[in-house]
């Protein structure tokens, strides 16, 4: 008599051999066992492709971009509104930097940001800090700890903090922009100028991708129209940005890469190259993921003839 | 690279633990999930321990602590205090006590996003929408193509009521066109996640390991 733990015949073949493969694969026939399967084995194979390509990029990548092609079609136009944006500040302007970038996104457009902080210093804009998001303040305190170790003046620099309350806090900062018991000669010429953000000759909003630059429109730009608004934001947020610089809301707007290395390119004095990312990378990484989009492509091809059901509708 | 991190011992530091820590992320691709939760876990600790200390050390401190210590602290502050106490205290008192900070914070929240969406976003996008009159050729041409697929667009959220034959083919055909919306959008994605990663693997052959720079 056979023991009443031993499964039937037929279910242990039907078994897969590891134990994370237990579940039942539901997918169409088509679907079967490829990424899953590579999956179960522990070798995505497709990512470490593509972090071989991309690393392999980003070595071979200087020695064979020329200047021309180092970025794909550089767009000047939005370079231009920002540079145009700068150039009507008044001597000695003061500006403040919405930082509200997260630490997921800033990568993107950290040459941007540091571009821009270096062009309004260098045409003699004192810059104020400010955050109404948590990772925004974290990176407002190390850009400073940056510009302060490059040599700017600390009189030329203001840490106005972080300011809670995302949309209130925003609103608060109108009226009030100091924090109590702040002194010294930039404080004091805000404070003489109303001690609101109405005292700020430009806002520069560098945005990602939680609290950003559209709530800055929203909240401070109906409460003052007239203050100038120029805004950085990694590439995703472009679509939802570009409607603001159509009705004027924003002055300038670099959100997307060929914006930024169009910025940068026409803005640094010296080696732009570290500031913006590798373009021979992007580029291998753009033709993995034209690959991987082919081939899903082709795989869903007899679904959308109508020969199978859809993964989920098989599923239920 | 980044600039953040300064020249000597602490910048030597910093940027090793950067890039243990990215290749601790980088070994989810690799199948390896114990390792990559323990730098979930490690970035969600220091980013509460963070939020803790930032509440405290530039909000408590100096716009509560500071002005009612003081004595110079604005009325309002006090209901406010006395707000706060009453959702530090929300699990021993009664709902209807509870309701009020809640029901201000919700109001005043919903208040401040819903006016700005409606004042800063909503009228002026409306008013760029609008068709002047004696409109150049090509601008009128983009503003009314701008026109169809907006509304095509919007009939695809049509749902539950009786439609005819014309209707559903116009919300099928801005079902697609909002298809094609997203998979842009998708494609702006993919630069700027694809950027990400260019950095990251800048930083660990450059920035660590030195090759190539």
């Amino acid at each position: 008599m056979a023991p009443m733990t031993e499964p039937p015949a037929d279910s242990a073949a039907a078994e897969p051999a590891d134990a994370e493969g237990a579940a039942e694969d539901v997918r169409p026939p088509e679907y079967r066992g490829r990424s899953l399967g590579l999956a179960r084995r522990g070798l995505p194979l497709w990512w470490l492709l593509l972090l071989a390509l991309v690393g392999a990029g980003v070595l071979v990548g200087p020695s064979i971009e020329h200047e021309a092609d180092a970025l794909a079609n550089p767009d000047p136009a939005a370079a231009d509104a920002v540079g145009q944006a700068f150039g009507q500040l008044p001597p000695g302007a003061l500006v403040l930097v919405a930082m509200d970038a997260d630490l997921g996104t800033y990568p993107e457009i950290r040459g941007t940001t540091v571009t821009a902080l270096e062009d309004l210093l260098r045409r003699g804009a004192s810059l104020a800090f400010v955050s109404v998001s948590v990772e925004g303040r974290a990176i407002a305190a190390a850009q400073l700890e940056a510009l302060r170790s490059d040599g700017v003046p600390a009189e030329r620099l203001l840490d106005l903090g972080f300011v809670s309350g995302a949309e209130a806090g925003m609103v608060r900062l109108v009226d009030g922009a100091l924090r109590p018991g702040m002194s010294g000669p930039l404080p004091a010429l805000v404070a003489q100028r109303g001690g609101g953000i109405g005292a700020f000759d430009l806002i520069l909003l560098v945005g990602g991708s939680d609290i950003g630059p559209r709530t800055w429109v929203e909240q401070v730009g109906t409460r003052l129209p007239a203050r100038p608004m120029v805004a950085i934001a990694p590439t995703f947020a472009q679509p939802e940005l570009a409607p603001y610089l159509r009705t004027g809301q924003l002055s300038g707007l670099l959100a997307t890469i060929r914006d930024d290395a169009a910025y940068v390119r026409g803005t640094t004095t010296g080696d732009s190259s570290g500031l913006l990312p590798s373009a021979f990378a992007l580029r291998i990484g753009m033709l993995v993921a034209l690959v991987v989009l082919l081939r899903q492509l082709a795989l869903a091809l007899p679904r959308l003839r109508g020969g199978s059901p859809a993964p989920e509708a098989v599923e239920q | 690279m980044t600039g953040f991190y300064p020249e000597g011992l602490a910048g030597t530091i910093a940027t090793w633990l950067a890039a243990l820590v990215t290749i601790l992320v980088f070994s989810y691709l690799l199948g390896e999930r114990r390792i990559f939760r323990l730098a979930q876990h490690l970035l969600a600790g220091l980013a509460t321990g963070y939020l803790v200390l930032l509440a405290v050390r530039e909000v408590l401190i100096p716009r509560l602590v500071e002005p009612i210590g003081s004595g110079s602290a604005n009325p309002f502050l006090w209901v406010a205090a006395g707000l706060v106490l009453v959702m530090l205290g929300a699990l021993w008192l009664p709902r209807s006590v509870v309701a009020v900070p809640v029901a201000v914070l919700m109001a005043a929240t919903a208040a401040f996003a819903l006016g700005g969406a409606v004042a800063g976003t909503l009228m002026p996008q409306l008013g760029a929408a609008l068709l002047p009159p004696r409109l150049a050729v090509p601008e009128l041409i983009g503003s009314v193509v701008s026109l169809v697929i907006t509304v095509l667009v919007l009939l695809a959220f049509l749902h539950g009521s009786p439609r005819r034959r014309v209707v559903v083919g116009a919300a099928g055909a801005g079902r697609w066109l909002l298809l094609g919306g997203i998979g842009g959008w998708l494609g702006f994605l993919l630069v700027s996640r694809l950027s990400l990663l260019v950095d990251r693997m800048g930083f660990l052959l450059n920035g660590w390991l030195g090759i190539g720079r």
